[in-house]
């Protein structure tokens, strides 16, 4: 039986009430055996991520919340060479604060760069799950109840099985095998506005086809011409813009490593 | 590990309301603690009050989906993040008094917000208020105390956070009150209002049942500078954000229109319109001109529902005076929006059912000449039939007040009113109390209340308008328009106010308690000069922390938080229940500081017992809370020993409220028999008020037009100033605070949305550059800029985005005044220092705070080491790593 966490992307509104709840539970609140208090600033047991796409007009933000993974086979667990790090039966990984003896070692043998370091108190810390409040009546860590988007849920991990199948975890390649699992991520987009630089108009309903590798995907410009690709891997793509009476508009090789706003785009009349 | 049962640090757990628009309690919060200290605050789950069980949840449902409430309290990072606010190392911890004002010899007015603090006892401190009050009032006579005393705050009532002092001014013979300005609705209030009437803040009224309506029947919502992800939150909490997920879920598109990508459009838009600041009249106009050449309005509702239109849209068309037709090509010069995507927005809008949604503010609204903007809106509503299903003005704020029904169905049948112990916002002259004036029948069902709140002899016999202090102050005079009280009817904008009245004295003392001009009014700099003029002889401060308007007073008061005091609290703003719940004191008082109540009553004390005695009425705190439930609505429902046992109460919504027409749907249906509250009854295209009171008017003409420049504003970037201050500066309301409040916490200051710590180790204030504005000028994400004009100067840290459209800078308002000198030079980023003097314009009593012309520079290496060299005691202030200002910073040790 473990605890999972499913953080749904596209619910998070990057509110930071997680990052905030957090350290309210744990700053200046010592938790022995679970955890010594969190230094005031510096330290982020859950830590969310901005990351902003795109440019101007074509902007979007997504928030990835980031914590402890928890994960099956934890790196940091083998790291210690002195067993102050173990699992628990909910499979929440705990580091002793008074079995640490502040080696480091469990801050370079995690790939998430979870764990911090308590300068004051030379221990090792890190998210606990909030088990001080679990194990005493809690029905959820505080990250997750301070959600107002129910973006984060958390339960047994055979009770989520609807949420985890589709799901991805971090850096899988690892081999860590997380217990944190995140829905939506987006891909990469592309993106543009189509218009008639003559008429001074947009073109609705222009036809965009997207290509890469064989694939082929297709879309039309909306009310306002734009045009939009969304969750597409990183890697190189052709686009073709076709409207009647209008030149077709070729783009080549637009690499997705970073998001594409091709701007306003003019099309030539035939 | 074992599961272990560990002391959790829960032995005492209280509620406290976590919103900080003064009154109100908002979202509720558990608050636990132990051996004196908050452990935690973390949201109130529902249904550990035992009688949520009987309770049916409201819902909306539309188009095959279900909204309706959480099964807990929404926070906001305020909630979340407070203890850091009651535990500030910014906190007041004793009375402070300026080093070098000495009552009774040299006063140094000229070296407010230079001199730093040394800490005196409360007895010292309220001698010399009485004291001072006292010659005051035998030199000059009471009004020459003003009393700067308003709202947003912590929410409080029993011993509330302003007015207090209002009593005891009452009972000394009166004395000058401050009129807010419509800070939050300038344009709604002065211009709207003249076109649709609609009291008593000028955007739509009444709101009751929008949101049902605008889920079954909307297609297209317009968020028209509004963001729902930020306005809302430290008032009422996340129900904006799970609303604004429901309407994308229910396929619903959201079109942003504002110049940055806000919180809200970064997450929730369909699609973003970058504007230049405060040109939305230019889109406006462009709009209906696209409506009239193609005939997309709904002509017959035109003709049915409003009158003046002829001249409008010949001004539109180009047939008026200026010859000029309001065309897209016209528009995108001013604008910045392309011409395309005008017409694109222009045709999306006729085609579709559309609403507009706001969080207070929108285009423009606290801009020079807001009122224009405004109109517009209203007018281009009811060019598209405003009132019909699914068209309206909504907003995303202040679900819970000026409307008799919520635009979301949680109001109980009861609506609980719990009263404040104040006169805030006191008319002259009147023996009301104001806006916050408690209805009387509720003060009927506790007639010692009652008594306890009749308003105190003798009332301020004249005002000064929140915007015009500084104005009165250093010219001795001043005359204005409108404002007899915060928050007043259409017809009262046309009377004419002067300052002083006839045997008033101007002012000579000041008793602030809600010390925020520099960071939240208009024209910072010249209020610190206010404040360093000869004829201001004692400024008196009380408030938590030692921020702001405070380093400017000479005695400062230290005050407990609402975590350290006693209160009944309500949460009807939050939007998902209705509640009554009591606050107990979740620590003691942090320091020396005390209620804002009881600090007041310290001076009366001192001005002897008849004072105290009156002041105070001598009501335990215990008696006061029981008075003050009898007589908030609740006293016939559950008797105050029922509600004590839970401290909770938990009000059923009310089934019958969806029957009530959604917004003007009564004068859309029926105008004739439902007239609007304009003179005409109709939507004034061409206001018949304006045009009876000031035909002449450039700034406001009686039908709105596009005003580039004029007597009292030259903004725009095709003036001449702009050649030196060539970027449109927007000051939202702030992501990570409300207005001023919140600046310290140090946790948000992490966020580098909040704070950038710079290469000084300083945590500046962001100011947002497009990616191309900020290479032009060589500045690189998290240098230390220079955002200036003639009126000064104020540092933030460069964040370098494509979040903004270029030719702005964005920053925030509201982050703490930190002068290196507080005649031009603020390092604490407090943006409302450079902000306009000229009220919105001629005849509007407003304040202008966004949408004004700055440049922005690198501050180089050189220029900071020569304001270390002339301004060596400001860098000399401490600041602490992680808060920022703190208290030590103007502490001098004995």
């Amino acid at each position: 039986m473990a605890k999972v966490f499913v953080i749904d992307v596209a619910r998070c509104s990057g509110c930071y009430n997680c990052q905030l709840a957090c350290k309210d539970e744990h700053v200046g609140n010592d938790w022995t055996p679970y955890a010594k208090p969190q230094p005031e600033v510096g330290q982020f047991w859950l830590k969310l991520q901005e990351n902003v796409c795109g440019t101007i007009p074509k902007v979007k933000i997504h928030y990835i919340p980031k914590l402890c993974n928890h994960c099956e086979k934890a790196s940091c667990l083998e790291s210690c060479p002195q067993e102050a790090i173990s699992r628990r039966e909910d499979g929440f990984i705990l580091i002793h604060p008074e079995k640490c003896n502040g080696c480091r070692d469990c801050l370079k043998a995690c790939p998430y760069n979870a764990i911090y370091f308590n300068e004051e108190l030379a221990i090792a810390q890190k998210c606990t799950g909030c088990a001080h409040l679990l194990d005493n009546g809690y029905k959820l860590p505080r990250c997750v109840e301070a959600c107002p988007t129910d973006a984060f849920k958390f339960g047994e991990e055979d009770e989520m099985q609807d949420l985890i199948p589709g799901a991805v975890v971090m850096k899988p390649d690892t081999g860590q095998k997380p217990r944190v699992y995140y829905r939506n991520i987006p891909g990469k987009f592309i993106a543009g506005t189509v218009y008639d630089p003559i008429a001074k108009e947009v073109i609705i309903g222009c036809r965009c086809l997207l290509t890469s590798g064989g694939k082929v995907l297709e879309t039309y410009t909306d009310a306002y011409g734009d045009f939009w690709f969304k969750d597409l891997a990183v890697g190189k793509y052709n686009l073709i813009l076709e409207a009647k009476g209008f030149v077709r508009k070729y783009f080549h090789d637009l690499n997705t490593a970073v998001d594409i706003n091709l701007g306003d785009i003019p099309l030539d009349k035939e | 590990m074992e599961s272990k049962r560990i002391d959790l640090k829960d032995e005492f757990k209280t509620f406290k309301g976590t919103s900080l628009i003064g009154q109100a309690g908002g979202p509720i919060s558990v608050v636990d603690s132990s051996e004196g200290k908050i452990t935690r605050i973390r949201p109130y789950h529902f249904e550990d009050w035992p009688g949520f069980k009987d309770i049916e949840p409201w819902k909306i449902d539309a188009r095959g989906k279900t909204f309706s409430p959480p099964n807990r309290s929404v926070l906001s990072f305020v909630g979340q993040a407070y203890k850091k606010r009651v535990y500030s190392k910014n906190r007041v911890m004793y009375p402070l008094k300026r080093v070098d004002w000495d009552p009774k010899g040299e006063r140094n007015p000229q070296n407010r917000g230079k001199s730093g603090y040394v800490r005196i006892s409360w007895d010292e401190a309220a001698q010399i208020i009485a004291d001072e009050l006292l010659r005051i009032k035998e030199t000059y006579g009471m009004e020459a105390v003003l009393s700067e005393a308003d709202m947003h705050a912590e929410g409080k009532h029993i011993y509330p956070a302003h007015g207090c002092a209002n009593r005891l001014l009452s009972l000394l013979g009166g004395y000058t009150i401050q009129i807010r300005n419509n800070d939050s609705w300038e344009g709604w209030h002065w211009g709207a209002k003249n076109v649709w009437g609609c009291e008593p803040v000028g955007q739509m009224q009444p709101s009751a049942n929008l949101y049902p309506d605008i889920l079954e029947h909307s297609e297209l919502l317009l968020f028209w500078g509004c963001d729902p992800e930020s306005t809302p939150l430290p008032i009422q909490g996340m129900m904006s954000s799970r609303l604004c997920y429901f309407i994308t879920e229910v396929g619903i598109k959201s079109v942003y229109i504002c110049p940055d990508l806000n919180y809200g459009a970064a997450v929730h838009a369909d699609k973003w319109i970058p504007i230049l600041p405060n040109t939305d009249a230019a889109l406006h106009l462009a709009i209906a001109y696209v409506w009239l050449t193609e005939g997309t309005y709904d002509k017959e509702y035109v003709e049915t529902h409003a009158v003046g239109y002829e001249p409008f849209f010949d001004y539109v068309l180009g047939k008026a005076e200026d010859g000029i037709p309001k065309t897209p090509a016209w528009a995108s010069e001013k604008c910045g929006v392309p011409e395309w995507t005008i017409k694109a927005l222009a045709r999306d809008w006729a085609n579709k059912v559309t609403s507009i949604i706001h969080g207070n503010g929108g285009p423009g609204i606290r801009g020079p000449y807001a009122t224009e903007p405004a109109r517009l809106e209203a007018i281009l509503l009811g060019m598209q039939g405003l009132g019909k299903p699914g068209v309206h003005q909504a907003k995303m704020i202040e679900w819970h007040i000026h409307t008799p029904y919520y635009p979301l169905p949680y109001q109980s049948k009861l609506r609980p009113d719990i009263a404040v112990f104040a006169e805030a916002v006191r008319p002259p002259k009147t023996d009301y109390a104001g806006f916050f004036a408690h209805p009387e029948e509720l003060l009927d069902q506790s007639p010692e209340l009652k008594e306890l709140l009749k308003p105190m002899e003798v009332a301020p016999q004249q005002s000064i308008p929140k915007c015009m202090v500084h104005d009165a102050i250093l010219n001795g005079s001043a005359t204005w328009y409108g404002l007899d009280k915060f928050i007043g009817p259409r017809e009262e904008q046309f009377h004419l106010h002067k300052f002083p009245e006839d045997g008033c004295s101007t002012i000579h003392m000041i008793w602030t308690d809600s010390p925020c001009m520099t960071t939240c009014w208009n024209d910072g700099y010249r209020y610190v000069k206010a404040l360093q003029s000869e004829a201001i002889e004692c400024v008196v401060a009380q408030h938590q922390w030692l921020e702001n308007d405070c380093i400017l007073a000479d005695i400062i008061l230290p005050i407990t938080t609402k975590y350290e005091q006693d209160d009944l609290q309500e949460e009807a703003t939050g939007g998902t229940y209705e509640a009554v719940y009591r606050e107990h004191p979740a620590c003691p008082p942090v320091g020396e500081s005390v209620t804002d109540f009881e600090a007041v009553a310290r001076v009366a004390a001192k001005l002897g017992k008849e004072y105290y005695d009156r002041y105070t009425g001598n009501v335990s705190t215990e008696k006061l809370v029981e008075m003050f439930y009898d007589a908030s609505g609740l006293k016939d429902y559950l008797p105050y020993e029922e509600f004590r046992k839970d401290n909770m109460v938990i009000l059923p919504p009310d089934p019958d409220v969806k029957h009530v027409k959604p917004g003007l749907r009564e004068f859309y249906e029926d105008p004739e028999n439902n007239p609007l509250k304009t003179p005409t009854g109709k939507l004034e295209f061409t206001s018949t008020a304006l045009q009876e009171f000031f035909p002449d008017d450039e700034e406001r003409p009686p039908y709105p037009k596009w005003i580039e420049k004029g007597a009292s504003h030259d903004e725009s970037i095709s003036s001449e100033r702009a050649k030196k201050y060539p970027l449109l500066c927007v000051s939202n309301h702030p992501r990570w605070r409300m207005h001023a409040q919140c600046d310290d916490i140090t946790w948000t200051r992490e966020i580098e949305t909040m704070k950038i710590r710079a290469k000084d180790g300083y945590q500046y204030e962001p100011v947002w550059l497009h990616t191309s504005e900020a290479e032009a000028r060589g500045i690189k994400h998290g240098d230390i800029v220079k955002v200036f004009n003639e009126r000064g100067i104020v540092l933030g840290a460069a964040y370098v985005t494509e979040r903004v459209i270029p030719g702005v800078a964005y920053m925030d308002h509201g982050a703490r005044f930190d002068p290196i000198d507080p005649n031009g030079i603020d390092r604490g980023g407090a943006i409302n220092l450079i902000t306009p003097a000229a009220i919105t314009s001629k005849n509007v009593t407003g304040m202008v705070v966004s949408g004004f012309l700055v440049e922005v520079q690198k501050v180089t290496d050189e220029e900071m080491a020569e304001w270390k060299a002339k301004f060596p005691e400001a860098f000399n202030r401490k600041i602490d790593s992680a808060t920022g200002v703190c208290l030590e910073s103007w502490l001098i040790e004995k």
